[in-house]
């Protein structure tokens, strides 16, 4: 036994980490995303709070007292993330698109935003869950007793729940997230998930190997129906067991909270899908050795659902026993965090907030601060939820009947089994079915398992329990309608799930749906079909924007209305002010505060102020028939196949000009190394000579000398017009560019080559463009083009009689200059390779250029902003055109002086 | 069990073409999990005798288990990267 003070001091250092997790996360988490909080660890672990202290004591108990049974608690939920993690998929996606905070609000959204829905389900919540959280005090205080002594349960119990209540209050309504979610009581849930695996196999380890000395003596003389358990292991409860777990792990309104709402991310799922059943299976890896060991050494008579904390007592393993306990407190803890958050925030939502709206709304507007008044209702209602689990405690004097009330809970909450599913799989679920078939269902439920539970003392009498009510034995609540044969559990089962079920789908293919619950219906049914169209109509509403961003204001904060306005105007194009109300706007204020007060509250609230449903164009189209459909994902598939069409039609483009270049580059390298090899062969003969005849004259050796110079200036030349052409036409030449005088230009060019035209006797005609018409060229490069070109038309004119004509026209935006000789110009054939480089003309004398200079020019021309084309004329002669931009800019120029 | 007839054809599609392959799959594993673990199947492994020690219908439901853990976990690669269609504005929480 340890010292209470050791104990207390153990418990309050161990809730003070809690605190310190909760509270550093919080706080980090507000500066910025936290990337290891991200992790779908966190989340796989936080989702383990389905493992509550009725695990960790209870399941042992269960093993010892009916085998292999316990097992089904844990493989219903295991085959739901296994086979069924794209159902909670669809529930997360769901939750997201309609910021759904619980399973309440969800169910009530999807029929119509129905406001009783949304009461049915959390009164049926706050009856499963005050039990189970009397269940987790408990626990605490048994184990508290079992290792410090007999205290005074009561006592314990009061400050374990205070404890809690204090936490779930500071981290669990510190603000209000749009998305409901806490990060904080998340990182502490995944720590205590830690703790409780590890100490609970910690305990199963020392049992096997530290008590009874390996596995074999485990089960040495362990009976078969020992682990069969009395009757047939694999019948009709086995069955029920598992079915009740998979139902819970997707009803519970705290995994609901976990799975659903605290989820960060969809693909997290896919990890938790094979996680939690690891998780699962860690748990209960050791469950049955700690029984069977347990039933062995410790005196006949001991309590077995105390095993995990007395096999280590009696072993005088302190410390392990003090781990235990941490263990079993965790799980109690995290559970009743959990459940306190996700019912209070059903309880605030959707029974104190209707109410509170009513009494202070003021006319049309809401009066008072609704964001103050949610967060003291929501602290409100966890105290009172932990208050409830206390008193229940309290007057059920910690009896043993608590044990079984994990199971009648799970039974309860499998009641929103039917308009869950029904709900998102199913458009014809309408909100009469969901009422009727949850109200029948949990009517069942506390008739067949949760009255008789009591044993005679709460409303139904031990006499109406043996007999009946009047004593009409058909209606004895555990054998209706004579049903005798059956477990209480199974024969509840089958009573409340199968009567709702029944009730939710005949009433509902009976009877209609009003226009907003068909409407949800298709939105919960489809919700992975986006909608793209935007809403057509732009429905002018009387009410006025400002009254709206009011009530914004009051329920989701100043900051967080003002974001969500100024987003809403900037998506109607709007650059300040506020948007205008359409259906749009009104739908997706709704939606927002959706997330602060739940479905139904802020639909009732919208529709008070804008004085009618709002059901946007888009969504009635959502409701339009199943061929519209059909039509619109064809239509998508046909558009995806015409797209993939035309991506693999430019590919074969892109691929053709690819190969054209990479051959043209080939051409390239073989012309420019022949162009070199010319020059090179002369330049090595002449060497050769030089070196190895003695016999040349001193002439001679002069005039090879000067041959090998004029060589090499001619390839340095050569070389350069190279590099020139790349770098224009790369693009890497920086051309100053300035406006240029075109007849000067031209003149220039015509004094550079006069003392060619004057050997050739060339006649040349210069028809100028008027005075002051400007270019935007480069000086240099323009006479550089304008040379190369005058040349050519010099050097390449086989007439008798050569004559060149250069004749300006200034036409809009540009200016040319055409340069036409009478040597008859370039054919049709020549005039497609006439730029290529080394290409020369076939005529004219044996004194030619590398045959880039055409090349040259037109790089030049391209560099700033022009062009150099062959123009044919209609008798079939050609003649180059010089194509410039034309510099509009005089007069602005003059104007602003000497800039 | 049913998937229920209502769902869409739309709806089905909208996941990529392999999450509908890993959908089917985790749909066999969900069914061959029951079978296994259910009646009547279940009660042919209710075998006297013991395995290492380990009574052997407790090993079978442990063997059972720990494969469903592993034909999930080589299914959930395919389940990843499937938030692209998730409309990603409504997805911020509020920061500050």
């Amino acid at each position: 036994m340890l010292s209470v003070d050791i104990l207390l001091a153990v418990c309050l250092g161990y809730v003070a980490l809690l605190f310190i997790i909760a509270f550093i996360v919080d706080r980090r988490t507000r500066q910025g995303p936290m990337r290891w909080l991200h992790s779908p660890v966190i989340y796989t672990l936080s989702i383990s709070v389905y493992c509550t202290s009725w695990t960790f004591y209870g399941a042992v108990g269960s093993a010892a007292r009916n085998g292999l049974e316990f097992v089904a608690i844990y493989l219903g939920p295991t085959l739901v993330f296994v086979g069924w993690w794209w159902l909670l998929r669809k529930l997360v996606r769901i939750a997201k698109v309609h910021r759904t905070t619980s399973i309440a609000d969800l169910i009530s959204s999807r029929y119509g935003k129905s406001p009783s829905l949304a009461v049915l389900v959390t009164v049926i919540a706050v009856i499963a869950t005050t039990p189970y959280i009397a269940l987790q005090l408990q626990s605490v205080t048994r184990s508290y007793q079992v290792i410090a002594g007999e205290a005074d349960g009561i006592t314990t119990a009061f400050w374990v729940a205070a404890g809690m209540a204090l936490f779930t209050i500071l981290f669990g309504t510190r603000n209000l997230d749009a998305n409901e979610r806490h990060h904080g009581v998340v990182a502490a849930i995944a720590f205590e998930a830690i703790v409780k695996l590890l100490a609970l196999i910690a305990v199963g380890v020392f049992a096997v190997w530290g008590v009874a000395g390996g596995l074999g003596n485990v089960f040495a003389d362990v009976p078969a129906e020992a682990i069969r358990g009395a009757g047939d292991i694999f019948g009709p409860r086995w069955v029920t067991l598992t079915f009740l777990s998979a139902t819970a792990i997707i009803c519970l309104p705290r995994q609901f909270q976990v799975t659903v709402v605290e989820n960060i991310e969809e693909r997290h799922l896919g990890t938790a899908s094979w996680l939690f059943p690891l998780y699962l299976l860690g748990i209960s890896l050791f469950i049955m050795p700690i029984a069977f060991v347990g039933l062995k050494v410790l005196p006949a008579g001991s309590n077995p659902d105390l095993f995990v904390l007395t096999l280590p007592l009696a072993e005088q393993q302190n410390e392990l026993a003090l781990f235990a306990f941490l263990g079993g407190f965790s799980s109690a803890t995290s559970m009743v965090i959990v459940a306190a958050i996700a019912v209070s925030t059903m309880v605030s939502n959707h029974i104190v907030m209707p109410v509170a709206l009513r009494f202070l709304a003021v006319g049309r507007t809401v009066g008072s601060d609704v964001r103050g008044l949610l967060l003291t209702s929501r602290r409100i209602s966890i105290a009172a939820i932990l208050g409830l689990g206390f008193l229940y405690f309290r007057l059920s004097g910690g009896s043993d009947a608590l044990a079984a009330i994990g199971l009648i809970a799970f039974v309860g909450v499998a009641q929103f089994l039917p308009s869950l599913l029904g709900g998102i799989f199913w458009r014809g679920a309408n909100r009469a079915g969901a009422l009727t078939g949850l109200i029948c269902g949990t009517l069942l439920w506390a008739y067949t398992l949760f009255l008789p539970s009591f044993g005679g003392d709460f409303i139904l009498s031990a006499a109406v329990l043996a007999d009946g009510p009047w004593g009409i034995a058909a209606l004895r609540p555990q054998s209706l309608l004579g049903l005798t044969e059956m477990d209480p559990l199974v024969h509840a089962v089958v009573w409340s799930v199968g009567f709702n079920a029944l009730t939710f789908i005949a009433i509902s293919s009976l009877t209609g749906a009003d226009a907003l619950e068909r409407l949800q219906g298709a939105l919960f049914v489809n919700v992975y079909r986006s909608t793209g169209g935007e809403a057509q109509a732009i429905t002018e509403h009387s009410v006025d924007t400002e009254d709206l961003y009011v009530l914004a204001q009051r329920i989701l904060g100043r900051d967080h209305a003002r974001r969500l306005f100024e987003e809403m105007a900037q998506a109607q194009y709007a650059i300040h002010g506020m948007p205008r109300v359409t259906d749009q706007v009104i739908a997706r204020l709704e939606r927002e505060l959706a997330g602060s007060i739940g479905a139904a509250s802020a639909h009732a609230v919208v529709t008070r102020i804008t004085g009618n449903q709002t059901v946007g164009m888009t969504e009635l189209i959502d409701i339009a028939s199943e061929t519209q459909e059909l039509i619109e994902t064809s239509r998508q598939l046909s558009q995806k196949s015409a797209e993939l069409e035309r991506a693999a039609q430019q590919l074969r483009e892109v691929n053709e000009r690819l190969r054209t270049l990479d051959a043209q580059k080939d051409e390239f390298l073989s012309q420019v190394s022949h162009e070199l090899r010319t020059p090179m062969t002369s330049v090595r003969s002449f060497s050769e000579i030089l070196l190895s005849d003695q016999d040349v004259t001193d002439t001679e050796r002069a005039q090879f000398v000067s041959i090998i110079h004029d060589e090499s200036l001619r390839l340095t030349r050569l070389l350069d017009e190279i590099l020139n052409i790349s770098r224009l036409e790369a693009g890497t030449v920086d051309l100053l560019i300035l406006p240029v005088d075109v007849n000067s230009a031209v003149t220039g060019a015509l004094n550079s080559i006069a003392g060619m035209t004057r050997n050739r006797k060339v006649e040349i005609s210069f028809e100028g463009a008027e005075d002051g018409v400007q270019v935007l060229a480069n000086d240099d490069r323009l006479r550089q083009a304008l040379i190369n070109v005058l040349s050519n038309a010099v050097k390449y004119n086989g007439s008798r009689l050569p004559r060149i004509d250069i004749r300006t026209h200034a036409t809009g935006a540009h200016v040319s200059i055409d340069i036409i000789d009478n040597g008859g110009g370039v054919t049709r054939e020549e005039a497609a390779t006439v730029f290529d480089k080394f290409t020369r003309g076939n005529r004219g004398d044996a004194d030619q250029g590398a045959g880039l200079g055409l090349t040259i020019s037109r790089a030049i021309m391209q560099a700033m902003g022009g062009d150099l084309t062959v123009e044919f004329v209609s008798d079939g002669s050609s003649f180059f055109r010089l194509k410039l931009v034309r510099d509009n800019s005089l007069v602005v120029q003059q104007a602003t002086g000497d800039d | 069990m049913t998937l229920g007839t209502d769902q869409s054809a739309a709806d089905r599609l909208a996941p990529q073409r392999s999450n509908r392959k890993a959908l089917d799959r985790s749909l066999a594993l969900l069914l061959v999990g029951t079978v296994a673990l259910m009646p009547p199947i279940a009660g042919i492994f209710l075998i006297n005798g013991t395995i290492l020690g380990i009574p052997f219908t407790l090993l079978y439901v442990l063997a059972v288990w720990a494969l469903l853990v592993i034909g999930a976990a080589a299914l959930s690669r395919t389940l990843r990267d499937s938030d692209e269609t998730l409309p990603a504005a409504e997805d911020q929480p509020p920061k500050g």
